[in-house]
Protein backbone atom coordinates (compact mmCIF):
# COMPACT_ATOMS: atom_id res chain seq x y z
CA UNK A 1 0.00 0.00 0.00
CA UNK A 2 1.16 3.25 -0.85
CA UNK A 3 1.69 6.39 1.69
CA UNK A 4 -1.10 7.95 -0.36
CA UNK A 5 -3.58 5.21 0.05
CA UNK A 6 -2.47 4.86 3.64
CA UNK A 7 -3.66 8.09 4.46
CA UNK A 8 -6.77 9.04 1.96
CA UNK A 9 -6.63 12.64 3.04
CA UNK A 10 -8.07 14.24 -0.26
CA UNK A 11 -11.13 12.31 -1.96
CA UNK A 12 -14.03 11.54 -0.24
CA UNK A 13 -16.14 9.81 -3.56
CA UNK A 14 -19.16 7.97 -2.66
CA UNK A 15 -21.11 7.13 0.45
CA UNK A 16 -19.07 8.02 3.19
CA UNK A 17 -17.02 5.80 5.43
CA UNK A 18 -17.93 3.95 7.83
CA UNK A 19 -15.33 4.29 10.14
CA UNK A 20 -14.72 7.72 9.27
CA UNK A 21 -18.64 8.21 10.46
CA UNK A 22 -17.92 6.48 13.74
CA UNK A 23 -15.23 8.82 14.52
CA UNK A 24 -17.64 11.89 13.43
CA UNK A 25 -19.87 10.30 15.90
CA UNK A 26 -17.53 9.95 18.45
CA UNK A 27 -16.05 13.33 18.11
CA UNK A 28 -20.03 14.38 18.47
CA UNK A 29 -20.31 12.70 21.61
CA UNK A 30 -17.52 13.49 23.74
CA UNK A 31 -16.59 16.93 22.45
CA UNK A 32 -19.83 18.16 20.90
CA UNK A 33 -18.48 18.99 17.64
CA UNK A 34 -20.82 17.97 14.78
CA UNK A 35 -19.40 17.21 11.24
CA UNK A 36 -22.52 17.23 8.27
CA UNK A 37 -21.98 15.06 5.19
CA UNK A 38 -20.35 17.65 3.52
CA UNK A 39 -17.73 18.84 6.33
CA UNK A 40 -16.80 15.11 6.44
CA UNK A 41 -13.65 15.93 3.81
CA UNK A 42 -12.42 18.22 6.87
CA UNK A 43 -12.55 15.58 8.79
CA UNK A 44 -10.77 12.93 7.36
CA UNK A 45 -8.39 15.64 6.57
CA UNK A 46 -7.36 16.35 10.18
CA UNK A 47 -7.78 12.71 10.84
CA UNK A 48 -5.19 12.19 8.20
CA UNK A 49 -2.83 14.64 10.00
CA UNK A 50 -3.07 12.64 12.96
CA UNK A 51 -2.92 9.36 11.30
CA UNK A 52 0.33 10.54 9.24
CA UNK A 53 1.56 11.15 13.06
CA UNK A 54 0.47 8.11 14.31
CA UNK A 55 1.76 5.84 11.34
CA UNK A 56 -1.55 4.52 11.29
CA UNK A 57 -2.32 2.43 8.58
CA UNK A 58 -6.32 3.02 8.39
CA UNK A 59 -9.74 4.99 9.86
CA UNK A 60 -10.38 1.64 12.01
CA UNK A 61 -7.07 1.43 13.11
CA UNK A 62 -7.14 5.46 14.22
CA UNK A 63 -10.78 4.77 15.68
CA UNK A 64 -9.44 2.53 18.17
CA UNK A 65 -6.64 4.27 19.27
CA UNK A 66 -9.32 7.29 20.07
CA UNK A 67 -11.15 4.53 21.70
CA UNK A 68 -9.60 1.62 22.76
CA UNK A 69 -5.84 1.94 23.06
CA UNK A 70 -4.21 3.54 26.30
CA UNK A 71 -3.36 6.89 24.65
CA UNK A 72 -7.07 7.63 23.29
CA UNK A 73 -7.72 10.38 25.73
CA UNK A 74 -4.32 12.24 24.59
CA UNK A 75 -4.97 11.47 21.01
CA UNK A 76 -8.67 12.95 21.07
CA UNK A 77 -6.99 16.13 22.50
CA UNK A 78 -4.51 16.02 19.57
CA UNK A 79 -7.86 15.47 17.31
CA UNK A 80 -9.79 17.90 18.70
CA UNK A 81 -6.65 20.71 18.20
CA UNK A 82 -6.26 19.72 14.56
CA UNK A 83 -10.11 20.06 14.07
CA UNK A 84 -10.22 23.56 15.47
CA UNK A 85 -6.39 24.54 14.49
CA UNK A 86 -6.76 28.05 12.69
CA UNK A 87 -10.33 28.78 13.56
CA UNK A 88 -9.46 32.29 15.43
CA UNK A 89 -9.67 34.97 13.74
CA UNK A 90 -11.79 38.36 13.37
CA UNK A 91 -15.41 37.43 12.05
CA UNK A 92 -15.28 33.65 12.52
CA UNK A 93 -18.74 33.18 12.53
CA UNK A 94 -20.75 35.82 10.35
CA UNK A 95 -23.76 34.45 10.38
CA UNK A 96 -23.87 34.44 14.41
CA UNK A 97 -22.42 38.23 14.62
CA UNK A 98 -25.38 38.99 12.07
CA UNK A 99 -27.76 37.04 14.71
CA UNK A 100 -26.08 38.94 17.15
CA UNK A 101 -26.76 42.25 16.50
CA UNK A 102 -30.15 42.31 14.32
CA UNK A 103 -31.93 39.85 16.72
CA UNK A 104 -30.26 39.27 20.04
CA UNK A 105 -29.04 42.72 21.29
CA UNK A 106 -32.86 44.71 20.25
CA UNK A 107 -34.08 41.91 22.40
CA UNK A 108 -31.59 41.93 25.37
CA UNK A 109 -32.19 46.26 24.93
CA UNK A 110 -35.74 45.39 25.41
CA UNK A 111 -35.56 43.01 28.43
CA UNK A 112 -33.60 45.51 30.26
CA UNK A 113 -35.71 49.31 28.45
CA UNK A 114 -36.85 49.81 32.03
CA UNK A 115 -33.90 49.19 34.28
CA UNK A 116 -32.31 52.31 35.55
CA UNK A 117 -29.03 51.00 34.39
CA UNK A 118 -27.91 51.02 31.15
CA UNK A 119 -25.21 48.58 30.53
CA UNK A 120 -24.47 45.91 28.48
CA UNK A 121 -22.14 43.32 29.50
CA UNK A 122 -20.59 40.10 27.47
CA UNK A 123 -18.52 37.46 28.10
CA UNK A 124 -15.64 35.74 25.90
CA UNK A 125 -15.37 32.94 27.78
CA UNK A 126 -12.27 31.23 26.47
CA UNK A 127 -11.07 34.45 24.13
CA UNK A 128 -7.71 33.08 23.29
CA UNK A 129 -5.56 35.74 21.29
CA UNK A 130 -9.00 38.06 21.29
CA UNK A 131 -10.10 38.26 18.05
CA UNK A 132 -13.66 37.46 19.44
CA UNK A 133 -13.82 39.88 22.02
CA UNK A 134 -12.47 42.90 19.65
CA UNK A 135 -14.68 41.41 16.99
CA UNK A 136 -17.63 42.04 19.82
CA UNK A 137 -16.24 45.51 20.41
CA UNK A 138 -16.28 46.95 16.52
CA UNK A 139 -19.88 45.54 16.27
CA UNK A 140 -21.25 46.82 19.45
CA UNK A 141 -19.19 50.48 17.86
CA UNK A 142 -21.32 50.47 14.61
CA UNK A 143 -23.98 50.57 17.06
CA UNK A 144 -22.79 52.61 19.52
CA UNK A 145 -25.09 56.26 17.52
CA UNK A 146 -28.05 53.75 17.41
CA UNK A 147 -29.73 51.73 18.99
CA UNK A 148 -26.52 51.69 22.17
CA UNK A 149 -26.90 55.51 22.31
CA UNK A 150 -26.23 56.35 26.29
CA UNK A 151 -25.61 52.39 26.67
CA UNK A 152 -22.06 51.33 28.63
CA UNK A 153 -20.75 48.28 27.18
CA UNK A 154 -18.79 46.29 29.41
CA UNK A 155 -16.68 42.96 27.41
CA UNK A 156 -15.05 40.58 29.79
CA UNK A 157 -12.46 38.31 27.84
CA UNK A 158 -11.17 35.55 29.79
CA UNK A 159 -8.88 32.62 28.86
CA UNK A 160 -6.83 30.37 30.87
CA UNK A 161 -3.69 30.66 28.89
CA UNK A 162 -1.12 33.79 29.72
CA UNK A 163 -0.15 33.55 26.73
CA UNK A 164 -2.82 33.67 24.56
CA UNK A 165 -3.69 36.76 26.93
CA UNK A 166 -1.10 38.84 26.38
CA UNK A 167 -1.54 38.37 22.65
CA UNK A 168 -4.64 39.48 22.87
CA UNK A 169 -3.47 42.96 25.30
CA UNK A 170 -0.78 43.65 22.28
CA UNK A 171 -3.68 43.60 19.77
CA UNK A 172 -1.32 43.08 16.91
CA UNK A 173 -2.80 40.45 14.68
CA UNK A 174 -1.50 39.16 11.41
CA UNK A 175 -3.39 38.28 8.17
CA UNK A 176 -4.45 35.12 8.84
CA UNK A 177 -6.32 36.28 11.83
CA UNK A 178 -7.49 39.46 10.20
CA UNK A 179 -8.67 36.81 6.72
CA UNK A 180 -12.26 38.07 7.31
CA UNK A 181 -12.18 41.59 7.91
CA UNK A 182 -13.95 43.79 5.52
CA UNK A 183 -12.34 47.29 4.15
CA UNK A 184 -15.02 48.76 6.04
CA UNK A 185 -13.77 47.26 9.93
CA UNK A 186 -10.84 47.17 8.64
CA UNK A 187 -10.23 50.94 7.58
CA UNK A 188 -12.43 51.86 10.63
CA UNK A 189 -10.82 50.10 13.39
CA UNK A 190 -7.35 48.86 12.94
CA UNK A 191 -3.94 50.81 12.12
CA UNK A 192 -0.96 49.53 10.19
CA UNK A 193 1.70 48.17 12.17
CA UNK A 194 4.54 46.73 10.14
CA UNK A 195 3.20 44.05 8.26
CA UNK A 196 0.37 43.64 11.14
CA UNK A 197 -2.63 45.58 11.98
CA UNK A 198 -3.03 47.09 15.34
CA UNK A 199 -6.69 47.21 17.03
CA UNK A 200 -7.64 50.93 17.36
CA UNK A 201 -7.75 51.91 21.59
CA UNK A 202 -11.61 52.59 20.61
CA UNK A 203 -12.21 48.89 20.16
CA UNK A 204 -9.79 48.35 22.78
CA UNK A 205 -11.41 50.10 25.44
CA UNK A 206 -14.45 48.38 25.77
CA UNK A 207 -12.32 44.80 26.35
CA UNK A 208 -10.97 43.89 29.76
CA UNK A 209 -8.72 40.99 29.40
CA UNK A 210 -8.71 38.62 32.57
CA UNK A 211 -7.17 35.20 33.55
CA UNK A 212 -10.18 32.33 34.50
CA UNK A 213 -10.37 29.01 34.73
CA UNK A 214 -13.49 27.86 33.52
CA UNK A 215 -13.08 25.20 36.44
CA UNK A 216 -12.74 27.45 38.99
CA UNK A 217 -16.02 27.49 40.78
CA UNK A 218 -15.29 30.10 43.54
CA UNK A 219 -14.31 32.76 40.50
CA UNK A 220 -16.97 31.54 38.38
CA UNK A 221 -19.80 32.63 41.04
CA UNK A 222 -18.48 36.41 40.11
CA UNK A 223 -19.39 36.40 36.95
CA UNK A 224 -22.57 38.05 37.54
CA UNK A 225 -25.10 39.82 35.75
CA UNK A 226 -24.20 38.65 32.23
CA UNK A 227 -26.28 39.44 29.06
CA UNK A 228 -24.30 37.54 26.31
CA UNK A 229 -21.89 34.74 26.83
CA UNK A 230 -19.44 33.44 23.89
CA UNK A 231 -18.48 30.21 24.55
CA UNK A 232 -16.83 28.94 20.84
CA UNK A 233 -14.72 25.45 21.16
CA UNK A 234 -14.13 25.40 24.43
CA UNK A 235 -16.20 23.16 26.30
CA UNK A 236 -15.00 20.59 23.92
CA UNK A 237 -11.93 20.00 26.00
CA UNK A 238 -13.98 19.12 29.23
CA UNK A 239 -15.06 15.94 30.27
CA UNK A 240 -19.12 15.82 30.90
CA UNK A 241 -19.37 16.31 34.54
CA UNK A 242 -16.92 19.68 34.11
CA UNK A 243 -18.45 20.53 31.23
CA UNK A 244 -22.02 20.08 33.16
CA UNK A 245 -20.50 22.39 35.77
CA UNK A 246 -19.53 25.13 33.35
CA UNK A 247 -23.08 25.26 31.86
CA UNK A 248 -24.52 25.27 35.38
CA UNK A 249 -22.38 28.47 35.88
CA UNK A 250 -22.97 30.07 33.07
CA UNK A 251 -27.10 29.30 33.24
CA UNK A 252 -26.28 31.05 37.52
CA UNK A 253 -23.93 33.99 35.48
CA UNK A 254 -26.19 34.91 32.84
CA UNK A 255 -29.22 37.41 33.58
CA UNK A 256 -32.86 36.02 32.87
CA UNK A 257 -33.64 37.03 29.36
CA UNK A 258 -29.32 35.84 28.45
CA UNK A 259 -27.79 34.21 25.57
CA UNK A 260 -25.40 31.42 25.18
CA UNK A 261 -23.54 31.27 21.94
CA UNK A 262 -21.20 28.14 21.27
CA UNK A 263 -18.91 27.22 18.19
CA UNK A 264 -20.62 26.83 14.55
CA UNK A 265 -21.34 23.46 14.76
CA UNK A 266 -21.12 23.02 18.70
CA UNK A 267 -23.88 21.56 20.71
CA UNK A 268 -25.42 21.18 23.96
CA UNK A 269 -26.94 18.14 23.66
CA UNK A 270 -26.64 15.75 26.83
CA UNK A 271 -24.91 17.94 28.93
CA UNK A 272 -27.57 19.91 29.62
CA UNK A 273 -31.60 20.75 29.71
CA UNK A 274 -31.62 24.02 31.07
CA UNK A 275 -30.77 25.87 28.27
CA UNK A 276 -33.08 25.85 25.20
CA UNK A 277 -32.02 25.84 21.35
CA UNK A 278 -33.07 28.76 19.33
CA UNK A 279 -32.63 29.10 15.56
CA UNK A 280 -30.98 32.60 14.46
CA UNK A 281 -30.78 33.32 10.51
CA UNK A 282 -27.87 31.14 9.68
CA UNK A 283 -27.07 30.12 13.17
CA UNK A 284 -28.23 28.97 16.64
CA UNK A 285 -27.73 29.87 20.28
CA UNK A 286 -29.21 28.88 23.76
CA UNK A 287 -31.61 30.78 25.96
CA UNK A 288 -32.18 29.86 29.64
CA UNK A 289 -35.06 27.19 29.92
CA UNK A 290 -37.92 27.24 32.37
CA UNK A 291 -36.09 25.05 35.17
CA UNK A 292 -37.90 22.14 36.46
CA UNK A 293 -38.97 22.23 40.21
CA UNK A 294 -36.89 19.89 42.46
CA UNK A 295 -38.20 16.53 42.51
CA UNK A 296 -40.30 16.35 39.87
CA UNK B 1 -57.38 34.00 4.23
CA UNK B 2 -59.33 34.97 7.10
CA UNK B 3 -62.42 33.31 8.47
CA UNK B 4 -64.87 35.71 6.80
CA UNK B 5 -63.38 35.20 2.94
CA UNK B 6 -64.74 32.45 1.47
CA UNK B 7 -63.78 30.16 -2.09
CA UNK B 8 -65.78 32.01 -3.78
CA UNK B 9 -64.01 35.52 -3.00
CA UNK B 10 -60.97 33.67 -2.97
CA UNK B 11 -62.11 32.78 -6.49
CA UNK B 12 -62.98 36.05 -7.85
CA UNK B 13 -59.78 37.47 -6.22
CA UNK B 14 -57.50 35.05 -8.55
CA UNK B 15 -60.46 34.92 -12.05
CA UNK B 16 -61.98 31.82 -11.85
CA UNK B 17 -61.05 27.98 -11.26
CA UNK B 18 -59.51 28.24 -14.92
CA UNK B 19 -56.84 29.91 -14.13
CA UNK B 20 -55.53 27.12 -11.33
CA UNK B 21 -52.85 24.86 -13.06
CA UNK B 22 -53.91 21.71 -13.83
CA UNK B 23 -51.91 19.09 -12.84
CA UNK B 24 -49.24 17.93 -14.95
CA UNK B 25 -49.78 14.68 -17.12
CA UNK B 26 -47.33 12.52 -15.00
CA UNK B 27 -48.77 13.25 -11.81
CA UNK B 28 -52.15 12.05 -11.96
CA UNK B 29 -51.00 8.41 -12.32
CA UNK B 30 -48.10 8.43 -9.76
CA UNK B 31 -50.11 10.08 -7.37
CA UNK B 32 -52.93 7.46 -8.20
CA UNK B 33 -50.79 4.48 -7.65
CA UNK B 34 -49.24 6.23 -4.44
CA UNK B 35 -52.96 5.53 -3.14
CA UNK B 36 -52.57 1.93 -4.38
CA UNK B 37 -50.68 -1.22 -2.60
CA UNK B 38 -47.45 -1.89 -3.68
CA UNK B 39 -48.50 -5.06 -4.92
CA UNK B 40 -50.92 -3.53 -7.50
CA UNK B 41 -47.98 -1.09 -9.17
CA UNK B 42 -47.55 -1.19 -12.62
CA UNK B 43 -43.91 -0.22 -12.63
CA UNK B 44 -43.60 -0.23 -15.93
CA UNK B 45 -46.36 1.55 -17.33
CA UNK B 46 -45.17 4.62 -15.05
CA UNK B 47 -41.65 4.20 -15.86
CA UNK B 48 -42.81 4.21 -19.79
CA UNK B 49 -44.56 7.35 -18.80
CA UNK B 50 -41.83 9.06 -17.66
CA UNK B 51 -39.62 8.06 -20.29
CA UNK B 52 -41.79 9.35 -23.08
CA UNK B 53 -41.52 13.08 -21.47
CA UNK B 54 -37.97 13.43 -22.71
CA UNK B 55 -37.14 17.04 -20.47
CA UNK B 56 -38.76 14.93 -17.22
CA UNK B 57 -37.24 12.13 -17.95
CA UNK B 58 -33.57 13.97 -18.50
CA UNK B 59 -34.20 15.74 -15.12
CA UNK B 60 -35.31 12.70 -13.12
CA UNK B 61 -31.86 10.92 -14.09
CA UNK B 62 -29.92 13.90 -13.12
CA UNK B 63 -31.57 13.32 -9.97
CA UNK B 64 -30.98 9.97 -9.70
CA UNK B 65 -27.66 10.42 -9.76
CA UNK B 66 -27.29 12.77 -6.82
CA UNK B 67 -26.06 11.64 -3.54
CA UNK B 68 -29.36 13.08 -1.92
CA UNK B 69 -31.23 10.60 -3.12
CA UNK B 70 -28.84 7.44 -2.55
CA UNK B 71 -27.38 6.56 -5.17
CA UNK B 72 -23.47 6.66 -5.44
CA UNK B 73 -22.76 4.76 -9.18
CA UNK B 74 -23.72 6.49 -12.14
CA UNK B 75 -26.89 5.39 -13.60
CA UNK B 76 -27.96 6.08 -17.06
CA UNK B 77 -31.30 5.08 -18.25
CA UNK B 78 -34.51 4.96 -16.39
CA UNK B 79 -35.14 1.41 -16.27
CA UNK B 80 -31.33 1.52 -14.65
CA UNK B 81 -32.44 3.70 -12.19
CA UNK B 82 -35.56 1.96 -10.71
CA UNK B 83 -33.14 -0.85 -10.38
CA UNK B 84 -30.85 0.65 -8.53
CA UNK B 85 -32.69 3.17 -6.76
CA UNK B 86 -36.38 1.54 -6.36
CA UNK B 87 -39.45 2.30 -7.64
CA UNK B 88 -40.63 4.55 -4.78
CA UNK B 89 -37.44 7.03 -4.71
CA UNK B 90 -38.03 7.24 -8.45
CA UNK B 91 -41.84 7.96 -8.05
CA UNK B 92 -40.42 10.80 -5.27
CA UNK B 93 -37.87 11.94 -8.39
CA UNK B 94 -40.62 12.17 -11.36
CA UNK B 95 -42.91 14.13 -8.99
CA UNK B 96 -40.67 16.52 -7.70
CA UNK B 97 -39.65 17.38 -11.44
CA UNK B 98 -43.39 17.43 -12.57
CA UNK B 99 -44.45 19.61 -9.80
CA UNK B 100 -41.37 21.85 -9.70
CA UNK B 101 -41.99 22.15 -13.65
CA UNK B 102 -45.16 24.32 -12.94
CA UNK B 103 -43.02 27.09 -11.98
CA UNK B 104 -42.75 29.25 -14.23
CA UNK B 105 -38.73 29.88 -15.33
CA UNK B 106 -39.06 33.46 -15.42
CA UNK B 107 -40.47 35.59 -13.64
CA UNK B 108 -40.33 39.08 -11.49
CA UNK B 109 -40.45 37.71 -7.96
CA UNK B 110 -39.28 34.41 -6.78
CA UNK B 111 -36.46 33.02 -8.26
CA UNK B 112 -37.52 29.55 -10.03
CA UNK B 113 -33.63 27.85 -8.31
CA UNK B 114 -34.68 29.55 -5.02
CA UNK B 115 -38.38 27.92 -5.29
CA UNK B 116 -36.75 24.48 -6.06
CA UNK B 117 -34.23 24.83 -3.93
CA UNK B 118 -36.70 25.17 -0.74
CA UNK B 119 -39.28 22.57 -2.09
CA UNK B 120 -36.71 20.07 -2.64
CA UNK B 121 -34.91 20.75 0.23
CA UNK B 122 -38.19 21.24 2.99
CA UNK B 123 -39.28 17.57 1.00
CA UNK B 124 -35.79 16.33 2.65
CA UNK B 125 -35.46 17.97 5.86
CA UNK B 126 -39.31 16.60 6.05
CA UNK B 127 -37.98 12.55 5.53
CA UNK B 128 -35.07 12.97 7.07
CA UNK B 129 -36.81 14.35 10.30
CA UNK B 130 -39.60 12.12 10.06
CA UNK B 131 -37.13 8.97 10.06
CA UNK B 132 -35.54 10.58 13.09
CA UNK B 133 -38.44 10.98 15.55
CA UNK B 134 -40.27 7.53 13.89
CA UNK B 135 -42.97 9.13 12.50
CA UNK B 136 -44.82 6.24 11.03
CA UNK B 137 -44.73 7.48 6.83
CA UNK B 138 -41.59 9.03 5.76
CA UNK B 139 -42.22 8.41 2.06
CA UNK B 140 -45.49 10.69 2.51
CA UNK B 141 -43.56 12.89 5.12
CA UNK B 142 -41.53 13.59 1.72
CA UNK B 143 -44.21 14.38 -0.53
CA UNK B 144 -46.12 16.36 1.95
CA UNK B 145 -42.26 18.61 2.29
CA UNK B 146 -42.68 18.26 -1.52
CA UNK B 147 -45.59 19.89 -1.82
CA UNK B 148 -46.52 21.77 0.56
CA UNK B 149 -45.86 25.30 -1.22
CA UNK B 150 -48.23 24.45 -4.60
CA UNK B 151 -49.97 27.92 -3.54
CA UNK B 152 -47.01 29.84 -4.74
CA UNK B 153 -47.05 28.61 -7.94
CA UNK B 154 -50.54 29.69 -8.42
CA UNK B 155 -50.30 32.74 -6.93
CA UNK B 156 -46.97 33.52 -8.90
CA UNK B 157 -49.06 32.54 -12.18
CA UNK B 158 -52.41 34.13 -11.35
CA UNK B 159 -51.31 37.56 -9.33
CA UNK B 160 -47.89 37.54 -10.39
CA UNK B 161 -47.14 41.44 -9.94
CA UNK B 162 -49.25 41.31 -7.14
CA UNK B 163 -47.51 38.44 -5.42
CA UNK B 164 -43.95 40.17 -6.51
CA UNK B 165 -44.98 43.23 -4.08
CA UNK B 166 -45.95 40.45 -1.49
CA UNK B 167 -42.44 38.87 -2.14
CA UNK B 168 -40.32 42.13 -1.90
CA UNK B 169 -42.20 43.19 1.16
CA UNK B 170 -41.08 40.03 2.80
CA UNK B 171 -38.09 40.36 1.81
CA UNK B 172 -37.35 43.87 2.50
CA UNK B 173 -38.89 43.37 5.98
CA UNK B 174 -37.47 40.10 6.94
CA UNK B 175 -40.49 38.67 7.35
CA UNK B 176 -42.55 35.39 6.78
CA UNK B 177 -43.58 35.52 2.98
CA UNK B 178 -47.46 34.39 4.39
CA UNK B 179 -48.01 37.24 6.60
CA UNK B 180 -46.75 39.33 3.51
CA UNK B 181 -49.20 37.79 0.65
CA UNK B 182 -52.31 38.20 3.76
CA UNK B 183 -51.11 42.23 3.71
CA UNK B 184 -51.10 42.67 -0.08
CA UNK B 185 -53.20 39.69 -1.57
CA UNK B 186 -55.43 39.29 0.89
CA UNK B 187 -54.95 35.65 1.23
CA UNK B 188 -51.93 33.58 1.67
CA UNK B 189 -50.55 30.90 -0.63
CA UNK B 190 -52.23 28.17 2.34
CA UNK B 191 -55.49 29.65 0.11
CA UNK B 192 -54.60 29.48 -3.13
CA UNK B 193 -53.18 25.96 -2.81
CA UNK B 194 -56.16 24.43 -1.30
CA UNK B 195 -58.03 25.16 -4.72
CA UNK B 196 -55.46 23.77 -6.39
CA UNK B 197 -55.02 20.61 -3.80
CA UNK B 198 -59.22 20.45 -4.36
CA UNK B 199 -58.52 20.51 -8.53
CA UNK B 200 -55.68 17.93 -8.21
CA UNK B 201 -57.82 15.79 -6.23
CA UNK B 202 -54.95 15.31 -3.67
CA UNK B 203 -55.90 13.04 -0.83
CA UNK B 204 -57.05 14.33 1.88
CA UNK B 205 -53.39 14.49 4.35
CA UNK B 206 -51.88 16.21 1.32
CA UNK B 207 -54.74 18.74 1.12
CA UNK B 208 -54.49 19.83 4.77
CA UNK B 209 -50.62 20.16 4.46
CA UNK B 210 -51.25 22.65 1.40
CA UNK B 211 -53.75 24.50 3.27
CA UNK B 212 -52.99 24.67 7.08
CA UNK B 213 -48.70 24.70 7.26
CA UNK B 214 -49.08 27.89 8.47
CA UNK B 215 -52.34 27.51 10.18
CA UNK B 216 -52.48 24.19 11.89
CA UNK B 217 -54.94 23.41 15.09
CA UNK B 218 -54.28 20.44 16.55
CA UNK B 219 -58.32 19.65 16.16
CA UNK B 220 -57.41 18.47 12.18
CA UNK B 221 -57.12 15.40 11.03
CA UNK B 222 -53.58 15.05 9.68
CA UNK B 223 -52.25 17.34 12.05
CA UNK B 224 -49.12 15.11 13.03
CA UNK B 225 -47.95 15.42 8.88
CA UNK B 226 -49.28 19.24 9.18
CA UNK B 227 -46.86 19.60 12.41
CA UNK B 228 -43.96 17.79 10.60
CA UNK B 229 -44.22 20.32 7.62
CA UNK B 230 -44.41 23.15 9.47
CA UNK B 231 -41.36 22.23 11.69
CA UNK B 232 -39.26 21.27 8.88
CA UNK B 233 -40.30 24.34 6.36
CA UNK B 234 -39.60 26.71 9.21
CA UNK B 235 -35.92 25.09 9.79
CA UNK B 236 -35.29 25.63 6.27
CA UNK B 237 -36.53 29.16 6.37
CA UNK B 238 -33.85 30.03 8.80
CA UNK B 239 -31.05 27.90 7.34
CA UNK B 240 -29.65 28.31 3.28
CA UNK B 241 -32.99 26.95 1.69
CA UNK B 242 -35.06 29.77 2.61
CA UNK B 243 -36.67 31.89 -0.20
CA UNK B 244 -34.05 33.83 -1.26
CA UNK B 245 -33.92 36.00 1.86
CA UNK B 246 -33.08 35.65 5.28
CA UNK B 247 -36.00 35.97 7.99
CA UNK B 248 -35.04 38.32 10.38
CA UNK B 249 -36.25 37.12 13.97
CA UNK B 250 -35.49 34.56 16.12
CA UNK B 251 -37.52 30.86 16.16
CA UNK B 252 -37.95 28.64 19.53
CA UNK B 253 -39.51 25.43 18.12
CA UNK B 254 -40.19 24.19 21.59
CA UNK B 255 -43.06 26.90 21.61
CA UNK B 256 -44.12 26.52 17.98
CA UNK B 257 -48.17 24.42 17.65
CA UNK B 258 -46.23 21.77 15.69
CA UNK B 259 -43.69 20.76 18.52
CA UNK B 260 -46.83 20.66 20.74
CA UNK B 261 -49.13 18.46 18.16
CA UNK B 262 -45.84 15.91 17.60
CA UNK B 263 -44.91 15.55 20.49
CA UNK B 264 -48.33 14.06 21.70
CA UNK B 265 -48.01 11.62 18.48
CA UNK B 266 -44.73 10.82 18.23
CA UNK B 267 -42.12 10.05 21.44
CA UNK B 268 -39.39 10.25 19.38
CA UNK B 269 -39.88 13.99 19.18
CA UNK B 270 -39.16 14.42 23.19
CA UNK B 271 -35.21 13.05 22.82
CA UNK B 272 -35.01 14.45 19.73
CA UNK B 273 -31.27 16.56 19.47
CA UNK B 274 -32.56 19.45 17.10
CA UNK B 275 -28.92 20.83 17.19
CA UNK B 276 -27.58 17.89 15.29
CA UNK B 277 -30.66 17.68 13.29
CA UNK B 278 -29.66 21.57 12.06
CA UNK B 279 -25.87 20.56 11.75
CA UNK B 280 -27.28 18.32 9.23
CA UNK B 281 -29.32 19.81 6.72
CA UNK B 282 -26.25 21.89 6.34
CA UNK B 283 -25.05 19.17 3.80
CA UNK B 284 -28.29 18.85 2.08
CA UNK B 285 -27.81 22.58 1.19
CA UNK B 286 -24.91 21.98 -0.76
CA UNK B 287 -25.75 19.10 -2.61
CA UNK B 288 -29.50 20.70 -3.05
CA UNK B 289 -27.89 23.36 -4.85
CA UNK B 290 -25.37 21.48 -6.83
CA UNK B 291 -28.47 19.41 -8.00
CA UNK B 292 -31.01 22.18 -8.76
CA UNK B 293 -28.24 24.58 -10.71
CA UNK B 294 -27.18 21.25 -12.59
CA UNK B 295 -30.82 20.78 -14.04
CA UNK B 296 -31.45 24.51 -14.94
CA UNK B 297 -28.22 24.32 -16.66
CA UNK B 298 -29.61 21.72 -18.92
Amino acid sequence: MTTAALYPVTALEGPPDADLVRIRDLVYQVAGIFHPDNKLRLLLDRCGRRMKELKTASLREYFECLTVKPMRQTELVALLNEITIGETCFFRSQSQMDGLRQIVIPKVLEAKSKLPLRRLRIWSAGCSTGEEPYTLSMLLLEEAHGRLKDWSIEILATDLNDRSLAHARNAIYGAYSTRNLTSHFRQKYFTAAAKQLRVQPAVRGSVTFSRLNLSDDGRMTFMKAIDVIFCCNVLIYFDLLSKRRVIQHFHNNLLPHGYLFLGHSESLYGVSDDFRLVHLPGATAYIKGERKPAGK
Amino acid sequence: MNTAATKANLLGRIGGLDRIPAIPAVLAPLLRHLRQPVEQLDVQEITDMIAQDKPLAAQCLQMANSPLFGRWQKVDSLRGAVVGLGFHRISDIAMSCGVLNLMPKQNAGIDPVVFWEHSLGCALVCRHFARKISYSDPGKAYLAGLLHDLGIIVNLRVLPREFCDAYELARARGIPLHEAEQAVLGFTHCDSGRLLADKWDLSPDLKEVVALHHNLHPSHDHAGLVALVELSDLLCRMSGLNYGYVESRQVNLFEEKGFAVLSRQCQGLKDLDWARLTFEMESYMDAVHALVCAIYRT
